[in-house]
């Protein structure tokens, strides 16, 4: 009756897995679970999930966009929440320092400059970021306004940072990397979490979340959270009045609504108050944002996702020029498995921007109100050449915009799983950074009749064409290695071209610039014991950008960018005892070519204790091997330096 | 920046012991001769159970007269087609609760089944179900099912999809009438039904 005998045998080794295991269940269910059908996971590794963990594993292969093969067959690296809470950071920003295929560079108190790929200034445009699944973005400049984008940290699940073009996917200025930043489900936030800090430069932190379940399938947090951060000192280390702080609260409902489908709701709202140019009166910014997100199981192979969102920002520069921004937002999108493995993605996007400045007499976006649409469609196809073996994956966005019409963006993708857990891919993708109100519609006067510098009805979309090759493996259940390489083809790159002569003004833009840059990015995580976690990494990153020769751009083409050529970072997390546990972030940054800063190396530490079940205690200190560092000089406002600071903080998780 | 490359190269040269030491080499041949010979592992739904049906050893308590004596196993049964290959095996392997080492036994008849903890019936009959479930409802045997009417058969676990996660409901009452008691962290999580009173 008896058919089998149980096996008795122990397996040793069957704890080595948490870093990669967080990973695993994070972005890769397609790399683990549901690419790889026939690769079973260790038993290993998924009996050190918890039950809730367990729970919330898809199991099967409909992937909805972020855990694409093919974006798995690309440049990604995710920091997961454990990793932050483990780094100390304390914003958004601070806590993106952990990738190293981003450039991160605090400006000031509130200001930061980051790109990947190169391409790094306060106003870097090429990198597209999303907060669940909301874009944050200016068509002010095509970037991102960095001091409003602010979250409770504990409650972030993960964020993806993928280096190299995004266009095909996530569409215009996804140029040169995407920052996707994921929060958890309200079901995972359930209790109250309450967390006070104070220290050196940051005067004040609080937050207060709550979270539970109204009905069975309907569950809510509620959040809170306000800071002062301090301030940065300048060139002859004399503090400056550049203080930042911040109010924002919101609500998260996430309702399962049948077994095929999750709605859910977010929204926020904030009060903000940076002072970059450490003035007597700080800027203003306030805004709030709602998305809400509707996924429809349609089958086993098909899935569906349709999201909306509205998000309004407004700004008041405090000498009288504004801006206020209305984005709405509505897309679809469906993928359909068919045939061994093949899966189809498509989807269709419209977006409204109602973007209005008052402008300053000298300084003005003509016309101060414009409406700016866009409507976009893209396609996917991933094909399975050898099943699990071989993967090629062909797409294109098709998106037409307000200043410049159609722009394609298409990439084709190619993955090679010689042998299990070891993935090769190349790539080559097409990318288009497209006209932002500045490069337009941009004036600025020295007499209301005599313009100094102005936008050119002529400017056209910056490109990219991008060859990628990459190699990403799991020797061991607790080593995980990446190998990007790049080579990217710019063209079309802004310039600042003189008007005629004698005075050489007004000084226009136009797309002067062209060149390449090329370098790679490695990246590991390692587990040592169960206690200890290792991950870091290291980018170079080369550039070679020229002048055309229709073009006299008055900067030489350097204006867009300041990147080190050598990054490095490296972060270790030890659980000492079970209450004490050890954080070391290390980053190096190489020197800044122009406007000239000096490499440096930052050291965070951070030392928690666990004081009972619910209570936790920090002490972090952060960039403790100087006094003081430049991290960036932006043309304006005037140059900061970073000082060493330390900061306790007390958690409690009920 | 001295520091910073010492301790970078102590990184390296670290790393590079551990990828080229033998282990690694194991790990690649293991790699390679698994790749041609073993296409019947489970699928990560098998996968997921079989690692929920090792929780379940953690997370509910039997009656101490189920054991013959402290040494004796705790018994994860499998009656029915077994959808697991050898990954619950696997799984239990060198566990134990309370002492009591946790073995994997598969079954062809009920009978036999009576002196298991836990039993997991893959019978997609709803009659041959039937069959089992009431053989042995009288002995405190935690049944796991993915049968959609098996609470109302009398079952006490129940693997249920939803939105492509595994979700888990339990009869809680009847599991106490046979003396087993399910964590309040299990309870938490799971759906409690009670197929007496609402069918």
């Amino acid at each position: 009756m008896e058919m089998t005998n149980p096996t008795t045998n122990r397996q040793p080794q069957r704890n080595l897995s948490g870093k990669l295991l967080i990973l695993t269940l994070f972005f890769a269910p397609a790399i683990s679970f549901s690419q790889d059908k026939n690769k079973p996971t260790a038993p290993a590794t998924l009996k050190k999930l918890t039950l809730e963990q367990l729970m919330d594993i898809e199991v099967t292969s409909v992937s909805k966009r972020p855990q694409h093969l093919a974006e798995v067959a690309s440049a990604i690296q995710v920091i997961t929440r454990k990793d932050i809470l483990q780094s100390g950071a304390k914003t958004l920003a601070e806590a993106l320092r952990l990738a190293s295929n981003l450039q991160v560079a605090q400006v000031n108190s509130s200001q930061w400059a980051i790109s990947a790929r190169g391409f790094d200034n306060v106003l870097a445009n090429k990198l597209l970021v999303l907060i669940d699944g909301r874009t944050v973005y200016t068509p002010l400049y095509a970037g991102v306004f960095w001091d409003v984008q602010n979250l409770i940290l504990e409650d972030v699940d993960r964020i993806e940072v993928i280096s190299g073009p995004g266009g095909t996917l996530w569409g215009a200025n996804a140029v040169n990397g995407v920052i996707n930043i994921i929060t958890k489900s309200s079901r995972e936030t359930k209790g109250l979490y309450a967390e006070a800090a104070t220290g050196t430069s940051l005067p004040g932190l609080g937050s207060v979340r709550y979270g539970g379940q109204l009905t069975k399938n309907l569950s809510y947090r509620v959040y809170g959270t306000g800071f002062r951060l301090g301030h940065t000192v300048d060139s002859n280390a004399v503090k400056v009045n550049d203080d930042w702080s911040m109010l924002q609260g919101g609500l998260r409902l996430d309702w399962e609504a049948s077994d095929k489908d999750v709605v859910s709701l977010q929204q926020n709202i904030y009060n903000d108050r940076p002072n970059p140019d450490a003035t007597e009166k700080s800027l203003i910014a306030r805004g709030s944002n709602v998305v809400t997100r509707w996924n429809h199981t349609i089958s086993d192979r098909s899935n569906f996702q349709l999201q909306a969102y509205y998000d309004h920002t407004f700004r008041d520069f405090r000498n009288n020029f504004t801006e206020d921004l209305k984005t709405f937002d509505i897309e679809w999108q469906q993928s359909y498995e068919h045939g061994h493995g093949n899966q189809l993605t498509y989807g269709l996007n419209l977006r409204m921007m109602d973007h209005k400045v008052t402008n300053l007499q000298l300084f003005q976006f003509l016309p101060e109100r414009k409406k700016l649409y866009l409507y976009s469609l893209f396609l996917q196809e991933e094909l399975s050449l050898v099943p699990n073996r071989l993967h090629l994956t062909l797409g294109s966005k098709i998106e037409h915009n307000s200043y410049t019409g159609f722009e394609f963006q298409p990439s084709g993708r190619l993955s090679w799983t010689p042998v299990k857990k070891q993935t090769l891919w190349m790539s080559v993708s097409r990318a288009v950074r497209t006209p932002a109100r500045i490069d337009r519609d941009f004036f600025l006067l020295l007499t209301p009749e005599l313009p100094f510098i102005g936008g050119s009805e002529s400017f056209k979309s910056e490109t990219v064409i991008a060859y990628e090759l990459g190699w990403r493996s799991r020797p061991r259940e607790d080593l995980s290695l990446s190998v990007s390489t790049f080579y990217n083809t710019y063209d079309n790159i802004r310039s600042a071209e003189p008007g005629p002569e004698p005075f050489f003004i007004p000084i226009t833009f136009a797309n002067g610039v062209k060149g390449k840059t090329y370098g790679f990015e490695l990246a590991a995580t390692y587990q040592i014991t169960r206690s200890w976690n290792l991950r870091g990494g290291y980018t170079f990153l080369k550039k070679d950008l020229k002048v055309k020769p229709e073009s006299r751009d008055i900067n030489a083409g350097r204006a867009e960018s300041d990147d080190p050529q050598n990054q490095f970072v490296l972060q270790s997390s030890v659980e000492v005892l079970k209450w004490l546990e050890l954080g070391t972030l290390i980053r190096y940054v190489d020197r800044l070519p122009k406007p000239a800063v000096p490499s440096y190396t930052g050291l965070d530490l951070r030392v928690a204790f666990k004081l009972g079940k619910s209570f936790e205690m920090n002490i972090v200190g952060q960039n403790l091997l100087d006094s003081r560092h430049f991290e960036f000089l932006p043309s304006s406002p005037a140059p900061r330096q970073i000082e060493r600071s330390i900061y306790g903080k007390l958690i409690c998780r009920l | 920046m001295q520091v910073v490359m010492s301790i970078l190269s102590h990184f390296i040269q670290r790393l590079s012991r551990t990828v080229w030491s033998g282990r690694y080499w194991l790990t690649i041949l293991f790699v390679l001769s698994t790749i041609s010979g073993n296409a019947q592992n489970p699928s990560l739904e098998y996968q997921l159970k079989a690692v929920f049906l090792f929780n379940f050893t953690q997370f509910v308590d039997w009656p101490a007269e189920s054991f013959p004596n402290n040494k004796s196993p705790l018994v994860i049964g499998v009656i029915g087609e077994n959808p697991f290959g050898n990954y619950l095996e696997q799984a239990v392997s060198g566990e134990t609760k309370n002492g009591h080492p946790v073995i994997v036994q598969y079954y062809r008849d009920e009978e036999a089944a009576k002196s298991c903890h836990m039993l997991f019936i893959n019978l997609p009959a709803s009659d041959k179900r039937k069959q089992v479930i009431d053989k042995i409802k009288e002995e405190p045997v935690l049944t796991v099912s993915d049968a959609s009417d098996f609470s109302i058969q009398g079952g006490l676990v129940r693997f249920v999809k939803k939105n492509n996660k595994i979700k888990l409901q339990i009869n809680l009452e009847a599991c106490k009438e046979l003396g087993l008691v399910p964590s309040s962290k299990l309870l938490k999580l799971a759906d409690i039904v009670e197929p007496g009173k609402t069918n």
